[in-house]
């Protein structure tokens, strides 16, 4: 009998611990197959396209170039100044990015007069798509029918209206300005949700203790956003590298190359001159140059815990 | 800061943010409201002298502007794209909607897993699910076209979503498992000690606990799947399936566009998700506050 119920009980909990890990195996499969399904065949299926001669409209003529897909790639004109372009444009961004959020953060944490208003209009931008945010500015920028010429007309400042878009660094500026636009509150929102975890006595600690705010902001609020600050960079950098959908509606990739960054060469490569093997490259150089980025902010913001 | 400096400083950064995010969108919206041809006059018309609705009739209804009758216009061309907008509107919302109920479904599943249980192979799955989002999109674009054509789902519904929904899963997993995480499992446990099965629990105990992060997932699935841009350009290619982002950009990249009727399609194409972010504003700070705070 005693015998019996220990056995029995043994092999529930053996059953409990087996369901446990089959109810886990169960829920988690899902969202697995999901995104393995979009992202195993695609990664291998670019990496075998890199490294062949992958042109459609020469579909019989597939063979394997090894390397050299990469070599002709990295030859190229394009690839520098793109690469060039995209460093700029990506590191103008980010820390642009950062101060406008933190900024803004920092304001409707302050509970000064007026944030209510701004916490609720500051989610507009982001809630915009990025392409129509694009064709927005795009049209404030517009040579000849544009809100800025109009206002800089309207005030006497420009006699004439300028093609912001056709010169190629009012070209870059303006498409750094509606990347900062859309991109900030969520910034501001990610640092705002990190501002609201850090106590309050910390703050009002230093306070008494006699530390000026600009330092109480380095030596507490910084520090206490190590985590966010690296979330909200490492996801800027990928946005800011991967620009595509911006230049699509804004330049084009123009004036001449002034805007065409690496997400734009690998684009027009595949879906321009259909070719498959030059735009996995690029692909693979614009994933490698991401990781590279990754790893460095590892190494710059260290953090004890990570999520 | 004194009262009254306070009081200035508040209310001066204030205005200077409004009108920072406002300005442009202002003037799309004074741009939709104006002829094409009292749009292009020089200086623009701050406040339109002859506001009218015929670009939205133009948009809703086919009612072709009388303006455009008028011989020797400036432009008079009519961007007939635009009478896709309406159709394309319905196509993003039920695209994203869907995206929205299946990252609730399988995200929640999956992050209470990961949040509460352990069994092998946890944080290998955990950590793939998470590295995938690295991949930049243009990197797979092709080889998941290829995937879609090969599931016979080109140009449907489901191509886009379930090709959304495996971008956006890894961030709400991310998010709802910190969200889980945080919440206290003594109800959880009381209700599998009374008998109650993982699942019931999942579903009867910790969803409603979970819901304002719930809330806060959903709307950014929504929002991703709303913006979403370069699959919705290769995997749609009629207007049957056509998500707004694509139709608005094609529109706006043909010379020949009216900008009058372009800004209407901008409107239009703002309100869903401007809309659906300021109902659920609340829970957009207030979950991430809960995720994020895992960190002390």
């Amino acid at each position: 009998m005693v015998n019996r119920s220990r056995r029995e009980r043994g092999v529930s909990l053996f059953r409990r611990r087996s369901s446990t890990s089959i109810y886990g195996y169960g829920t988690i499969a899902p969202a697995v197959i999901v995104i393995a399904l979009f992202t195993i065949y695609p990664f291998f299926y670019a990496i075998s396209a890199s490294m062949r001669h992958l042109v459609l409209t020469m579909p019989y003529d597939q063979r394997f170039v090894g390397l050299g897909n990469f070599i002709e790639v990295v030859k190229s004109y394009y690839f520098f100044t793109s690469l060039k372009n995209t460093l700029v444009y990506m590191l103008s961004t980010l820390i642009l990015v950062v101060i406008c959020g933190m900024t803004i953060a920092l304001y409707l944490n302050s509970g000064l007069p007026g944030f209510n208003l701004v916490m609720i209009i500051i989610l507009i931008p982001w809630a915009i798509p990025t392409v129509v945010a694009g064709i927005t500015w795009k049209l404030i920028f517009h040579g000849s029918y544009g809100a800025l010429n109009g206002a800089l007309y309207s005030l006497g400042i420009i006699e004439e209206y300028i093609a912001w878009l056709s010169n190629k660094y009012l070209a870059k500026a303006a498409v750094i300005i509606a990347h900062v636009w859309k991109e900030t509150p969520l910034v501001a929102i990610l640092f705002l949700a990190g501002l609201k975890t850090i106590p309050g006595e910390l703050h009002e600690a230093a306070m008494i203790d006699g530390s000026s705010a600009f330092k109480s902001f380095f030596r507490i609020t910084v520090p206490f956003l190590k985590p966010i600050i690296l979330i909200v960079i490492v996801y800027e950098s990928m946005v800011g590298l991967a620009t595509f959908d911006l230049l699509y509606v804004m330049t084009g990739g123009g004036p001449g190359d002034a805007t065409s960054l690496i997400g734009w060469f690998a684009y027009t490569e595949t879906f321009s001159f259909l070719n498959i093997g030059h735009g996995a490259a690029v692909s693979l150089i614009l994933a490698l140059i991401l990781l590279a980025f990754i790893m460095l902010y590892l190494r710059l913001i260290r953090i004890e815990e990570m999520y | 800061m004194k009262g009254r400096t306070r009081y200035i400083v508040g209310y001066a950064l204030a205005f200077i943010f409004t009108i920072c995010v406002l300005a442009p969108i202002l003037w799309m919206v004074l741009s939709s409201i104006q002829t094409e041809r009292d749009l292009l006059t020089i200086p623009p018309q701050w406040i339109p002298s002859r506001p009218t609705l015929d670009n939205y009739n133009y948009v809703f209804r086919g009612i072709i502007p009388s303006s455009y009758e008028e011989r020797g216009a400036v432009r008079s061309l009519v961007s007939q794209e635009v009478k896709q907008i309406p159709p394309c509107l319905k196509n993003s919302t039920i695209v994203a909607l869907s995206v929205l109920v299946l990252n609730l479904i399988l995200g929640s599943l999956a992050a209470y897993s990961f949040s509460r249980l352990r069994f092998r192979g946890r944080q290998a799955s955990y950590y793939f699910i998470l590295g995938s989002r690295l991949l930049p999109p243009v990197a797979i674009a092709i080889p998941i076209y290829i995937v879609v054509q090969k599931m016979e789902l080109l140009n449907k519904y489901p191509s886009l979503i379930l090709v959304h929904t495996a971008f956006t899963l890894p961030f709400t997993i991310w998010f709802l498992s910190l969200y889980m995480r945080n919440i206290p499992s003594q109800l959880e446990e009381a209700a599998l000690v009374a008998g109650c099965s993982r699942l019931q629990a999942l579903i009867y105990i910790t969803v409603p606990l979970a819901a304002p992060g719930l809330a806060a997932a959903a709307t950014f699935a929504f929002m991703f799947s709303y913006n979403e841009f370069l699959f919705a350009l290769l995997l749609t290619q009629t207007i049957a399936v056509r998500t707004m982002p694509v139709v608005v950009a094609l529109i706006s990249v043909n010379p020949d566009v009216a900008y009058s009727l372009l800004s209407v399609g901008v409107v239009v194409s703002i309100l869903p998700p401007v809309i659906l972010a300021l109902i659920f504003r609340r829970y957009i700070t207030s979950g991430l506050v809960s995720s994020l705070s895992v960190t002390k």
